[in-house]
């Protein structure tokens, strides 16, 4: 009977309405993509490298394609387009108008910043990255040695595209080993815009690939319009470059990199050359209890504390079998370890000081403990400021 | 039954009213109060705390507010009230559709999407508020506990990126700061107003008013935890950080290589969201027909409903682009609103209830 009911009620409405029904279903239905992504009409941007130019920039984007007939080798191919503009914006579009593609950032995973670039406050290029809502500002920030756009558009040894190669040197493993430092837009722009105003990102060189006839995963980039055999590139981001204002200020070496993520209290399983009757000897890091701690009682006072547990890794002289079964680490050997490490967080802190880049966060410390304190110090904190070096080397048993 | 149980309003103070501010109201926060919108935020949720319990304890007469106004001060009075009531209703609507509707453009979309694309939204919402409140309490059956699942999946994935200290010094902003932050914020705070719409239809049981008050300050617990995080991830940044909850767990380390899971608990959010932001409107219209309807005029809420959610699909298609223009205009210039109707005039309405007692004794 309800069934009736309902099949009456049907048929009572008018053939208009299902008409009309259908066409706004209709209208709804063509109006929208329904965020179905066209890959023959979007770059979807795995990189972008920013040079500054006299009247504006230059970006490089590098853009993931599909590999095409050679669909064997998988992975990703890529192409780099260089646009130039007043503005990333302008840059963006001209991308737009020249290759039809909808530039997508939403796999953007590098952002490269040119050594032109960083001379001047860099946060008028990434000020485009930090607005774009369709953009995770997790992805790193670098600065390349040269311009951006060389090092982009250069070719991989050991990845299809340059992007995944250098985002390959920020792997947990090679940062807790000390030997790189990595750095997120996120956390760059709140140091830049906290009362430290300072930040650091990796310095990214290239190295030719010597013997790289058999260049293992590279190839896969098609440089635009190139030809002949290109020189495969590898990569390293051993040095960091400081910044102060958005400026780079300093540069740490590969060996004040490693004592800075040794204060970082991030090394893990990273290996520290010292010596021993002259000869070089290499010690694991097992732990690290690395700080740089202000004390507020009074007139500020800095301690820099390293405690490292470490073992023997390696000598550079044969050694008797009963010294690689015990792995012991010699008095002499810790001690020179001790003035090693001592001088290295030396280097760095006094470099910090010198460049003016808060890269301890002093002056934030002292701003979450007493505002009043902060207004009277925040000029003078990192350059007067009296510090004390506490290094421990303990050894594994 | 035509009424909510006791279960259900617990559920929406405790689970759903905390949803509707955690997309916008974060960044509104910091924009004023910096590090300390904390303060702010926890002195709006107890004052909406002390007016829930009081609505409480009148839902205990098991009258209508319509009911209650008409029996003190007759039938007109009672029907000019709750007319403006539902005007504000549907002013106070219009922050958090707006809000919806970016959200949606923001999160679920790659680039900006075609200006229609939020539109089904409404039909979803004219069904809803043509419905009698009772359906919205099965809802929330179904809902709370989704919430709550969620809300915690988000806490846990982003608690590990946050740094705590990045809410020190306390009161650093100065008292100026943190009072813009509490008064440019009560358009999130419409919870107590809400509420009344709800008097006559809560299946009312002994110990209401404590068990409700406690339900929303756990509710409002979860949200000051929830702050504490999006401010301790996005630090001096966070005034830039719109749709807070969407973003404060991408930076989960296991992110990178399981891929964005915390969309599963965004996702499960934005459903809950949906339903709280309908709320106002369906208040509104509630207020109209126990105004104006009748048994007879069964079909004045649809009708009403559709007006009303067809003047808001367009208000929010006119105001496409002046959000900053209208959360400037309803937070700002005239925020005092909010404290007239979801404090003042609800505990004017508990004064109703002591002097009917006083005329019983």
């Amino acid at each position: 009977m309800k069934q009736n009911k309902f099949i009456r009620f049907i048929k009572s409405i008018p053939t208009k309405i299902w008409v009309v029904l259908g066409a706004v279903v209709a209208i709804f239905f063509f109006l929208n993509d329904f965020d179905l992504v066209d890959i023959q009409k979007t770059a979807i941007i795995l990189a972008a490298g920013i040079d500054r130019k006299e009247d504006g920039y230059t970006l490089t984007a590098q853009i993931a394609v599909p590999k095409g007939v050679d669909r064997t080798t998988g992975g990703t191919s890529s192409v780099n387009f260089i646009a130039e503009g007043e503005t990333i914006a302008d840059c963006v579009s001209d991308i737009y108008c020249k290759t039809g593609w909808v530039p997508k950032f939403v796999f953007c995973n590098l952002i490269v910043l040119g050594e032109d670039t960083v001379k001047e406050n860099v946060f008028d290029a990434l000020d485009f990255f930090l607005r774009n809502e369709y953009m995770s500002d997790g992805c790193y920030v670098a600065m390349s040695e040269g311009s951006a756009e060389d090092l982009l558009t250069s070719t991989s040894a050991i990845a299809d595209t340059t992007s995944q190669a250098i985002a390959k040197l920020f792997s947990d493993a090679n940062v807790n080993s000390g030997k790189t430092m990595k750095m997120s837009l996120r956390e760059f722009a709140i140091g830049y815009h906290g009362v430290t105003k300072s930040g650091y990102m990796p310095f990214i060189r290239q190295h030719e690939q010597e013997s790289s006839e058999n260049g293992g995963g590279g190839g896969g980039q098609q440089q635009g319009g190139g030809s002949g055999q290109e020189e495969e590139k590898i990569y390293c981001a051993e040095r960091t470059a400081l910044f102060y204002e958005g400026r780079q200020v300093a540069l740490l070496d590969p060996e004040e990199t490693f004592a800075f993520s040794m204060l970082e209290g991030k090394l893990f399983n990273g290996y520290l050359l010292t010596e021993e009757k002259g000869k070089p000897v290499s010690l694991t890091v097992l732990d690290d209890k690395g700080s740089v701690s202000l004390d507020t009682k009074g007139a500020p006072k800095v301690t820099v504390k390293v405690d490292l547990t470490v073992r023997l890794y390696n000598r550079s002289i044969p050694a008797e079998m009963e010294d690689v079964a015990r792995n012991e680490v010699t008095d002499e050997l810790k001690e020179n370890a001790k003035k090693y490490v001592e001088e290295l967080t030396q280097r760095v802190f006094e470099k910090s000081r010198e460049s003016g880049c808060d890269l301890f966060k002093l002056n934030q410390s002292l701003y979450r403990s007493s505002v009043k304190k902060y207004d009277e110090w925040k000029d003078t904190l990192l350059s007067v400021v009296p510090t004390t070096y506490e290094i421990t080397i303990k050894t594994a048993k | 039954m035509n009424k909510i149980s006791t279960r259900q309003l617990l559920f929406f103070l405790a689970a759903i009213a905390p949803v509707g501010k955690i997309i916008l109201m974060p960044t509104n926060l910091v924009h004023y109060a910096k590090n300390d919108l904390l303060f702010p935020a926890a002195m709006n949720f107890l004052l909406q705390a002390g007016v829930i319990f009081l609505v409480l304890l009148l839902a205990k007469r098991n009258l209508s507010l319509h009911d209650l106004i008409a029996n003190k001060l007759g039938s007109v009075a009672a029907k000019i009230i709750l007319s403006i009531f539902s005007l504000f209703f549907f002013f106070a609507a219009l922050l958090p559709l707006v809000e919806q509707k970016l959200f949606v453009q923001s999160v679920f979309y790659d680039t900006l999407p075609s200006i229609v694309a939020f539109s089904s939204f409404f039909i979803f919402s004219a069904y809803m508020c043509a419905k009698p409140l009772s359906s919205f309490g099965r809802t929330w059956d179904i809902l709370a506990p989704l919430s709550i699942a969620a809300f915690a999946g988000i806490l846990f994935l982003s608690v590990k990126s946050t740094d705590f200290g990045a809410l020190a010094p306390a009161f650093g902003t100065g008292a100026k700061s943190v009072f813009e932050g509490f008064a440019y914020n009560m358009s999130w705070f419409l919870d107590s107003a809400i509420l009344l719409s709800f008097l006559g239809k809560i299946d009312y049981k002994k110990g209401l008013p404590w068990k409700g008050l406690l339900c929303y300050l756990a509710g409002a617990a979860g949200v000051l935890f929830f702050l504490a995080i999006f401010y301790g991830v996005f630090q001096d940044t966070a005034v830039n950080q719109q749709f807070a909850f969407t973003k404060v767990a991408r930076y989960f380390s296991g992110i990178e290589t399981l891929g964005r899971i915390d969309y599963l608990f965004i996702f499960a959010l934005a459903l809950v969201m949906a339903f709280y932001a309908i709320l106002p409107l369906q208040a509104g219209i509630d207020f109209l027909r126990q105004s104006f309807g009748s048994r007879e005029k069964r079909f004045f809420p649809a009708l009403l409903s559709v007006i009303v959610n067809a003047v808001m699909l367009g208000l929010t298609i006119f105001l496409d682009y002046q959000y900053i223009t209208l959360n400037d205009a309803i937070t700002v210039k005239v925020f005092w609103i909010f404290p007239v109707f979801c404090l003042l005039l609800p505990l004017l309405a508990l004064l109703l209830l002591i002097r009917r007692r006083r005329e019983t004794e």
